[in-house]
């Protein structure tokens, strides 16, 4: 490929990824945190492919025999292959279908104190289900016992809760490809939502009869009975909300 | 490099030179799209646009476009992508900077002269380059080119994604207060750069490796136009190999069932086999890698090291890369040969420190 063709697929790549960047959809790709790093690289790009497209047309005219010097192997026309999923499939980040795909995540013994759950003014406290998983299996203290929370997360019908279904964030550290899911098995629903519905949901903790600890391999669920739920008016896909933990 | 352009190039040259007289500056493009003769020159805007536009237009017209796995796929390749791609940036503009700036002379007197201390210098200087494998391969394909001896710029190349403070703190993030992790982490990782880089300095067959070099800047005095010049062009060139790399790590995490991993955490070496597997087919980066092993707690520790120790030294996209940058026949040897090494040190590492 000559600067030219460079040039054309560096743009297409920055102002894809400005783009991404400016209606937040980057985030359903990778973590918030990486925003930073994109923003430089997407300023770069344009920059670079600024340079190359301008420098290039006029090598092209005024100086007929250093032309075509300077070309990249065909490979690099590749990369255009993911702008062109993005624009034909528009994927929407991770849902049901990958969380059964992963193991829901386990959190690992926690090793410092749990602070105490603010109040909230209106209803029953927020607070993430990564928060609550990790409350339920290692608070020693208990501060989920009979106390409603809110949660906001996918649903993802499963055969293992039939009554209900599994609440569903994702804990991304890095990419959409690492990610790994944590559920809380809602009970008692009453009603079926389609998969990858978002929820505001009203629970409490269902305590278990063995502790968590004391059950075997990584196969059960954390459990809680639904108070109320409503669909989410406000889910966070957008405008820089990440719909990761 | 795997090039072509001897004789294409010549001919566009000659197309060129005819066309120039005909047309003014904006019709150029057009002129060769109705010639069709020149293919190669000025086709660049088109080849992109008319795909995108085909992309929009088949945008939602599909039921296999919505197929719930497919998304799942699009989403795992698109994310792969974007998350290598501000590493894969600056690991271009640091290629850029020493093509333009560092002169064969320069790294003649900088880099030690026998590789017993040139290894170990360049494994250790991997400490300095904070990103992660995608950003070192370009960077040591242009330290070759530069004059540096292959066997500390392939040192550089596997110690940089694993060693650099950025993954060291990540791993130490991922595991809190497991510091004999993060110790043999960078011990076992430094090892096998090391090791690899001193069986290159052994062997030192120069036929199996193509390195990209600064020869076709020799006319070009401006050294800000060899840096854009190179930073597209490597950007181009291991950006391509990195698709084909997320190609295949998407499509690998869709197919290989989860029951697999799960069935063989009661074996020891099982499992470190299983991890080795699974660092190579799932090319996760090596900023993240350490979270993955910390959500995967059924499995020992020194299991979980070989992963962290394999994942950035060789991988799916890595052997992409290296097939692009160094060569085919390069790649097909140094692949089993690091994940040889990096699997036996992880095991060595993790049985004195874990």
């Amino acid at each position: 490929m000559n600067r030219v063709g460079r040039a054309s697929v560096m743009l297409a790549l920055g102002l894809v990824m400005a783009r991404m960047l400016w209606t937040g959809s980057f985030g359903w790709f990778i973590q918030q945190r990486m925003q930073i790093p994109l923003l430089l690289a997407t300023i770069v790009l344009l920059a670079l492919g600024l340079y190359e497209g301008i420098s290039g047309t006029r090598e092209e005219h005024h100086k007929p025999d250093t032309v075509f010097k300077s070309t990249a192997p065909k490979v690099g026309w590749l990369m255009i292959l993911p702008l062109l999923v993005l624009v034909s499939v528009a994927p929407t980040g991770l849902g049901a279908a990958a969380a059964d795909r992963v193991e829901a995540f386990k959190p690992a013994e926690e090793t410092e104190l749990f602070p105490p759950i603010e109040e909230s003014s209106d209803g029953p406290p927020e607070i993430r289900v990564l928060d609550f998983v990790n409350r339920a299996i290692w608070d020693e203290s208990k501060s989920l016992q009979d106390r409603p929370m809110r949660l906001e997360g996918l649903v993802v019908n499963d055969a293992d809760v039939p009554d209900g279904f599994l609440l569903t964030r994702f804990l991304v550290s890095c990419c959409a490809a690492d990610g790994v899911p944590i559920q809380v098995a809602v009970r008692d629903v009453g009603q079926t939502f389609p998969n990858d519905t978002w929820v505001v949901a009203d629970v409490v903790w269902r305590e278990p009869d063995i502790p968590y600890t004391d059950l075997e391999d990584d196969v059960w669920n954390v459990d809680a009975e639904l108070i109320s739920i409503t669909v989410d008016p406000d889910p966070p896909t957008d405008a820089y909300e990440s719909p990761y933990e | 490099m795997v090039e072509t352009r001897t004789s294409d190039d010549a001919s566009h040259g000659h197309d060129h030179a005819q066309c120039d007289g005909d047309h003014d500056h904006h019709d150029h493009d057009h002129a060769d799209q109705g010639q069709g003769t020149s293919l190669g020159r000025g086709y660049g805007p088109f080849i992109l646009v008319i795909p995108l536009l085909l992309a929009l237009l088949i945008r939602n017209q599909f039921d296999a476009l919505g197929n719930a796995d497919f998304r799942l796929w699009s989403t795992l390749f698109v994310s792969v992508c974007i998350q290598a791609l501000p590493f894969l940036v600056l690991g271009v503009v640091v290629s850029g900077l020493i093509a333009a700036f560092v002169s064969p002379e320069l790294v003649e007197r900088i880099v030690p002269k026998k590789s017993v201390f040139a290894v170990p210098t360049a494994g250790l200087a991997g400490l300095a380059l904070p990103g992660c494998e995608c950003g070192s391969v370009p960077i040591a394909g242009r330290l070759v080119g530069a004059g540096t001896p292959p066997a500390a710029a392939l040192t550089f190349l596997l110690a940089a994604p694993a060693i650099n403070p950025v993954v060291l703190v990540s791993t130490a993030v991922a595991f809190p207060g497991n510091y004999s992790l993060v110790g043999a982490r960078f011990m076992a990782s430094l090892a096998t750069a090391i090791l690899v880089g001193s069986w290159w300095a052994r062997r030192n067959d120069e036929t199996l490796l193509s390195s990209l070099t600064a020869d076709e800047h020799s006319h070009v005095t401006n050294k800000f136009h060899t840096f854009v010049d190179v930073a597209a062009k490597d950007l181009l060139h291991a950006g391509g190999y990195l698709v084909v790399g997320a190609l295949a790590a998407a499509t690998l995490q869709l197919v290989i069932p989860r029951s697999v991993i799960n069935s063989v955490a009661d074996s020891e070496w099982k499992s470190i086999l299983i991890f080795a597997a699974l660092a190579v087919l799932l090319s996760i980066c090596s900023e993240a890698d350490a979270f993955v092993a910390a959500g995967l707690p059924q499995f020992s520790l020194s299991s979980r090291l070989v992963f962290l120790v394999v994942g950035p030294v060789i991988d799916l996209k890595l052997v992409a890369m290296h097939a692009g940058v160094f060569g085919r026949k390069f790649a097909m040897l140094f692949a089993p040969v690091t994940l040889c090494t990096a699997v036996a040190c992880a095991v060595i590492v993790g049985r004195f420190m874990l």
